[in-house]
């Protein structure tokens, strides 16, 4: 019985210790206009597929490009969508990471694809299938200033079908794994109505079974959601059970035909878990799911690391389900 | 003896004169080229610690003439031996150890420390730098320190069991580093907490830790808090026990003050004009509006002007414009009180 790994999204760009930090220096050459966006580009190539081989070497079943290109997952959409304009400097949720916040400032139109180029490198370079990830319309709301709707249902569902039409580009690519971002939404229960609307028009774009939606939550716990998160039109619910232990009494609600993705180890901190310990938690999952239902992951992007924890985390993640594939499960 | 109020440990500092409105840094400013070749060679061994020692004296010297040419009221080292905040004290504290790179925005990366054991002190970590600023000018010098609270939040933790833990054995740590820089002259000590605004339900363990580091000081204390929930944290971080907190406030547009009107800021303040991130260059002009309007609900003789932040990310260039314009649109604002 096999148990899926996989990754929530970023990896830590930054080179192991003593190795050529390529792409910081080309961003900065091309400050000062000693490098060309070509440059950068190619900088970027070898960044995500190391990044891909990293995972895979690992032992991670459905991998991503890390976010090697991107900042955090709002700007590069909101730099490709027509009335968005790039804003000053904002923290990442809890972390010590800040994100240029998007604003509104005319109606939203899609400006052609965002993220379909950096998939399609991916998928080039992969030996295993390559996730595509979106930010969810409701996270992307909440961390943009709106000067242009006025109403948050409006601005949260012109997000949606700019995004729709990215889900769409990524399915007609290729991309057979899809995982919308919604951090955000674990803290505004008031939109889980609007968050289903709105997931609506971004699945309504994908072919029926054709390609595997994974909600994605982190940084927190969806108690304040309730089993109400899986009204969601999703097939696999991401949660993070490192930052929000009661997700495990949501995880417990799983409904059938429903598959958890469970956040298990720290991608937040360097202390390396147990692999024992991490081996008996996925059993625990799949005996209670069967292991066809159960994909293992980090708690969020592994960005928060430096690389070689990155890249430990992951080696132990996959081993322990290994260990808990031959154990029972 | 009963601890001073605000006002009296103020005045104990009995340095500023005039009607108030006194200008600033945050804290570091940005490393000329020389010092950023020499950090590099430094770290490939071609030079030795007394060299880049010796170019880090000279920098600071440079920043605090300049400092002096334009008259600021409250001075600054810089900085100019520190790589960033927090990395500085956890590469001399037992119990820290300095970690891989990890992505703070853009293309910015710093080594992200790790508690590995307990944490402890040594030695004190800012004095010398502290004495030197100060012997170099007779304005005063803001002793500058990193919060216990932004340490360990900008820290990984691979030997603590809680977070609180590890903040109140830091706090410790920063208090004894604060009361050195007392006993050396400092009047002025910044305790910086930017990480304060992050988790709305660790606010009060931001406070219960300040009250350790400041307890016993009889120095104007200073806190810089930025990039956070101020809407959430306002007015619960006035009850972090210090006499001053210092703000952004034109990065957002001024506003924060909206909060201001139901409830009065109570403390002295340090007013941020300029955007740190930003190759903008405000005007004089654009400055003192900023002023004004924070005079609506501040007295200028409680309120501190400075940029909203570090200066570090700038051009030297860049930086000292924007806190000459500081210093001009204060000059303006102040003609008209």
């Amino acid at each position: 019985m096999a148990i899926t790994t996989t990754v929530i999204g970023s990896y830590p760009k930054p080179p192991d210790e003593g190795r050529a930090f390529v792409v910081r220096q080309t961003l900065h050459k091309l400050e000062r206009k000693e490098a060309t966006e070509e440059d950068l580009r190619g900088a970027q190539d070898d960044l995500a597929r190391s990044i891909v081989g990293e995972q895979e070497v690992a032992g991670i079943d459905i991998v991503t490009d890390g976010h090697a290109r991107w900042d955090d997952i709002l700007t590069p959409f909101a730099r490709h969508i027509t009335g968005f304009e790039i804003g000053g400097l904002l923290r990442w949720f809890d972390n010590n990471v800040y994100y240029r916040r998007p604003v509104c400032v005319g109606d939203l139109e899609w400006g052609g694809p965002s993220s379909v180029d950096a998939w399609r490198f991916a998928h080039s370079v992969a030996l295993k299938p390559v996730k595509a990830v979106l930010p969810g319309p409701i996270t992307f709301a909440r961390l943009s200033v709106d000067e242009h709707y006025g109403t948050h249902e409006e601005f949260v569902l012109a997000i949606a079908r700019v995004l729709a039409q990215e889900a769409f580009e990524l399915e007609a690519a290729g991309a057979r794994y899809l995982q919308i971002d919604e951090p955000a939404l674990l803290d505004a229960p008031e939109d889980l109505v609007l968050a289903k609307k709105a997931l609506e028009i971004i699945t309504g774009e994908l072919k029926p079974s054709a390609t595997e939606v994974t909600l994605a939550t982190y940084f927190g716990d969806a108690k304040r959601l309730g089993e109400e998160i899986y009204d969601l039109p999703a097939d696999v619910f991401g949660f993070d059970l490192v930052a929000g232990p009661e997700n495990r009494a949501i995880v417990d609600a799983l409904p059938g035909g429903k598959k958890v993705q469970a956040g298990l180890v720290d991608a937040r901190n360097t202390k390396l878990e147990d692999k024992d310990d991490l081996a008996r938690d996925i059993v625990t999952l799949a005996e209670r799911f069967g292991a066809d239902r159960v994909r293992v992951a980090p708690s969020s992007g592994l960005e928060f690391l430096p690389r070689e924890k990155a890249r430990a985390k992951l080696l132990h993640l996959a081993q322990a389900a290994r260990r808990a594939e031959t154990n029972g499960g | 003896m009963q601890r001073q109020t605000e006002g009296e440990r103020f005045m104990t500092a009995n340095a500023m004169q005039g009607p108030g409105l006194w200008t600033t840094s945050v804290g570091s400013f940005p490393k000329p080229d020389y010092i950023k070749k020499a950090r590099s060679r430094f770290a490939r061994k071609e030079i030795s610690r007394e060299e880049l020692l010796d170019l880090e004296r000279q920098a600071t010297k440079e920043w605090i003439e300049f400092q002096d040419s334009i008259d600021i009221d409250l001075a600054v080292d810089g900085e100019m031996y520190r790589g960033d905040m927090v990395a500085f004290f956890a590469e001399e504290l037992p119990g820290l150890e300095i970690g891989g790179l990890v992505r703070s925005y853009g293309n910015r990366y710093y080594r992200k420390p790790i508690a590995t054991g307990p944490v402890g002190r040594d030695h004190a970590v800012t004095v010398d730098w502290w004495r030197y600023a100060q012997s170099l000018t007779d304005k005063p010098v803001k002793g500058m320190l990193t919060g216990p609270y932004t340490i360990c939040d900008w820290s990984f933790n691979e030997h603590y069991s809680t977070r609180r833990d590890l903040v109140l054995d830091l706090a410790k740590v920063i208090r004894d580093e604060a009361l050195d820089l007392e006993r050396a002259g400092a009047k002025f000590i910044q305790i910086d907490e930017p990480a304060a605004s992050t988790r709305m339900d660790e606010l009060d363990l931001v406070i219960e830790s300040m009250a350790v580091v400041t307890e016993p000081l009889s120095a104007h204390t200073i806190t810089h808090i930025c990039y956070g929930d101020f809407h959430n944290a306002y007015p619960k971080m006035l009850d972090i026990p210090v006499d001053q907190i210092d703000l952004e406030f034109a990065n957002s547009d001024y506003s924060l003050l909206e909060e201001f009107s139901d409830h009065p800021f109570t403390k002295y303040i340090g007013f941020g004009v300029v955007d740190v991130h930003s190759h903008h260059e405000e005007t004089v002009e654009e400055i003192a509006e900023g002023i004004r309007r924070g005079l609506k609900h501040i007295p200028a003789d409680r309120i501190f002007v400075d940029p909203d932040c570090g200066l570090k990310t700038r051009t030297v260039e860049e930086a000292k414009t924007k806190l000459t314009n500081i210093k001009k649109a204060v000059d303006v604002v102040r003609a008209e009180l």
